[in-house]
């Protein structure tokens, strides 16, 4: 499980080299995702690792199915990628209120993108988020399914549970996940006319002072 | 390289710059001594990590703006992500993102640092001439009338209502155009901020700035000629690239109490105090609903505050109790404070026209603590203490009832869970908030202490003259040396006290 759920090393990704014996501030920023330390992520990770143990890495492995390929990314590989595209789904839905479809911004791009500049540690952190959130109906409600394999009810069942969980390092995932994915989805222009907002005031012709 | 900014980024830069002083940080407190000491005829050096963003670069746009404003992209955090920690990173610092909130530290507080610690130059009487000197900087004035949105008129509206003693605030604004993105930077450059007034002055008298520049290490602290190890950054911040050294005798450390700390940490300079004694003054955001539209997001965010309850002389910690101020941001920011997900979250921001929130801002004891790893990573230790817990749910309780008061159908708490209120007799429930770790949007905006000023080098980690003890001439001359919080916002109270330790420093070098 504890395999598993360690993110392997991107391809390609430089890893910054600290000079002389002053460490890198690369490895030193406290950043949205540095939250997942590593020492409290393996603690929680054998906590919730209790419940599938059972499974074995290779029944995980087949759980979790292939995922489509995706061009592109610089962080994220295919599976992480649909996790967020599940995940996107669930957290920002085209509504009858807001009916501006979340897709259409790929989300998960952009989040493989702002990922891909984050310090070496918050990668693989969030990275490890991905997995558990993956994981979540396995290890958090015994349900033999993965996160994106649940249809959309239940995934947003699930997911609203993280919110509200007893667990710390849950609430820590939603919180983290809902400042990046809403602050990118409500900042685009598409959405503004549903929410009142008329865009940015120096470039309005009217309704702000002369 | 002569005087001016030079972005590192973009060019080589030396092996060695070498200056009389060396300053990190460009913001309230580095800006202005950089002026003074450039104005008095010596040789200053700046560094700065961010960039020199202005005008129309700064687009009022959420995504763009955090990832370059502010200090790990908008991302900073607490350790357990309870606090979420808004720091400047921008040539200009702290004041290119602030609200213009000009509020001096209260007499009473200065009076608590004069006996309390020994701080005797903040003694009001010696204070102020300091305070008077900054607040010109400043351009400060009283917000006009005029200026006052709907949404801050609403807060007033309710708290004269209930009864509740409050104030139109002061602010450093000068040609403004309502343009209500304060947080993300001028566009129009109306704010009167370091960048706009010290830093040309200081260039004027022959300071040279270089921005994307990241100070990593002070060595040889306690010679004559210190050396500062410096890596530069890629164009937009992210990764570090070259290193150089700076040389300087004298080496003012001003980048925010946080990374003031983290650096002094990181060299390994300094008593066991450096770290210590950090507030964040944690702040809750509160949203009144209104049924008509009100546009929070037009005007000044910031301009009216509810001061009934706020406390200048409190015996153990100076400034306490809490204040409400009204406030009000950018949707994607709005967004991610609200407790809701999926159709819920899309049904809540379709109000996003109709909110009038406000920001409760509760002063905290000096009680956390910056670690740096050996592997060099930052930790902002931070446990809300239960003193801090109960005056946020007074605090809760009193800004649901002035909303209500000014007609509000309804008054969201964002916690998890959402906390409705809808009448008087419902505030009460404020009361039952636990604020449990990650279940409360907690924002700090004025961290504080960390290198506490001190007469002894037993009570404090620099002295009065903000030089760090076990130090020869590196001095701390930002907010990291405040003893408890100065005020509840820290713009004005750090350019007085920098002046008044650059005025100092220069009767000695």
């Amino acid at each position: 499980m504890l395999d598993l759920l360690a993110a392997p090393a991107r391809d390609g990704h430089k890893t910054l080299v600290a000079v002389g014996d002053v460490p890198s501030e690369e490895s030193a920023r406290e950043g949205l995702f540095s939250f997942l330390s590593r020492r409290r992520f393996l603690k929680v990770s054998l906590v919730a690792g209790g419940a599938v143990l059972g499974v074995g890495g290779g029944g995980l492995l087949a759980l979790r199915g292939r995922a489509p390929k995706v061009d592109g990314l610089r962080a994220l590989d295919a599976h992480e990628y649909r996790t967020l595209q599940s995940l996107v789904e669930v957290m920002l839905p085209r509504t009858e209120a807001v009916p501006v479809d979340a897709a259409s911004m790929d989300l998960p791009r952009a989040f493989d993108h702002f990922l891909a500049d984050e310090p070496e540690q918050n990668i693989r952190d969030l990275r490890k988020a991905l997995v558990l959130i993956e994981f979540g109906p396995l290890a958090f409600d015994k349900k033999l399914t993965t996160f994106s394999r649940l249809d959309v009810a239940d995934r947003t069942a699930h997911w609203n549970e993280w919110a509200l969980s007893d667990n710390l390092l849950r609430r820590q995932v939603s919180a983290a996940m809902r400042k990046f994915l809403n602050l990118v989805y409500f900042d685009h222009e598409q959405v503004w006319p549903h929410i009142g907002y008329p865009g940015p005031s120096l470039k309005r012709t009217s309704g702000v002072w002369p | 390289m002569n005087s001016g900014i030079t972005d590192l980024s973009k060019q080589a830069p030396p092996e060695t710059i070498t200056a009389e002083v060396c300053i990190i940080g460009s913001g309230c407190g580095g800006a202005t001594a950089a002026r003074l000491l450039a104005e008095a005829g010596h040789d200053v050096v700046v560094l700065e990590e961010g960039r020199d963003l202005v005008g129309v670069e700064r687009t009022q746009r959420d995504g763009p703006m955090y990832d370059q404003l502010y200090m790990d992209r908008g991302g900073r955090a607490s350790h357990d992500l309870s606090v979420s920690v808004m720091q400047g990173r921008v040539l200009g610092g702290g004041g290119v993102i602030n609200s213009c909130d000009v509020v001096p530290i209260p007499e009473g507080v200065l009076h608590h640092w004069a006996t309390k610690y020994g701080l005797e130059d903040f003694a009001p009487e010696q204070f102020k001439r300091f305070e008077d000197d900054a607040l010109r900087d400043l351009s400060a004035s009283r917000i006009p009338e005029s200026m006052v949105n709907a949404a801050n008129n609403k807060l007033r509206q309710g708290a004269e209502g209930l009864g509740l003693r409050g104030e139109v605030m002061m602010h450093n604004r000068v040609g403004c155009r309502g343009l209500g993105t304060c947080l993300i930077g001028c566009p129009v450059h109306a704010k009167r901020n370091p960048r706009m007034v010290a830093l040309p002055k200081a260039i004027e008298a022959g300071a040279r700035i270089f921005t994307r520049t990241r100070a990593v290490r002070i060595e040889k602290a306690n010679q004559e000629l210190k050396e500062v190890t410096v890596r530069t950054l890629d164009p937009g911040g992210y990764h570090e690239q070259a290193e150089l050294r700076v040389r300087a005798k004298v080496v003012v450390v001003a980048a925010n109490a946080i990374a003031s700390a983290q650096l002094l940490l990181r060299s390994g300079v300094g008593n066991s105090h450096v770290g210590h004694n950090l507030t964040l003054q944690p702040q809750l955001p509160i949203i009144g609903i209104f049924d008509q539209r009100v546009a929070a997001f037009d005007g000044i965010p910031q301009s009216y505050a509810v001061t009934e309850f706020e406390e200048e002389d409190n015996a153990e910690f100076g400034l306490w109790g809490y204040r409400i101020e009204g406030q009000m941001a950018t949707p994607g920011l709005v967004s991610t404070l609200l407790p809701f997900s999926g159709a819920p979250a899309m049904e809540r921001m379709t109000q996003y026209d109709r909110m009038a929130p406000s920001l409760l801002l509760v002063p905290d004891a000096p009680s956390g603590q910056v670690e740096v790893a050996r592997d060099g990573r930052l930790t902002i230790l931070y446990e809300q203490r239960e003193d801090h817990r109960k005056r946020l749910r007074h605090a809760v309780e009193t800004a649901a009832k002035v909303y209500l008061e000014a007609g509000a159908h309804e008054v969201l708490v964002p916690t998890m869970p959402p906390l409705i209120i809808r009448s008087a007799h419902e505030a009460q429930q404020a009361r039952e908030l636990t604020f449990a770790p990650v279940t409360a949007p907690l924002i700090s905006a004025h961290q504080q202490g960390t290198v506490r000023f001190a007469a002894s080098e037993r009570d404090g980690g620099a002295d009065l003259n903000g030089q760090v003890y076990g130090t020869r001439d590196i001095y701390v001359f930002d907010s990291s040396g405040y003893p408890t919080s100065a005020s509840s916002h820290t713009m004005a109270p750090i350019i007085s006290s920098s002046r008044m330790l650059t005025t100092k420093l220069l009767t000695r070098i």
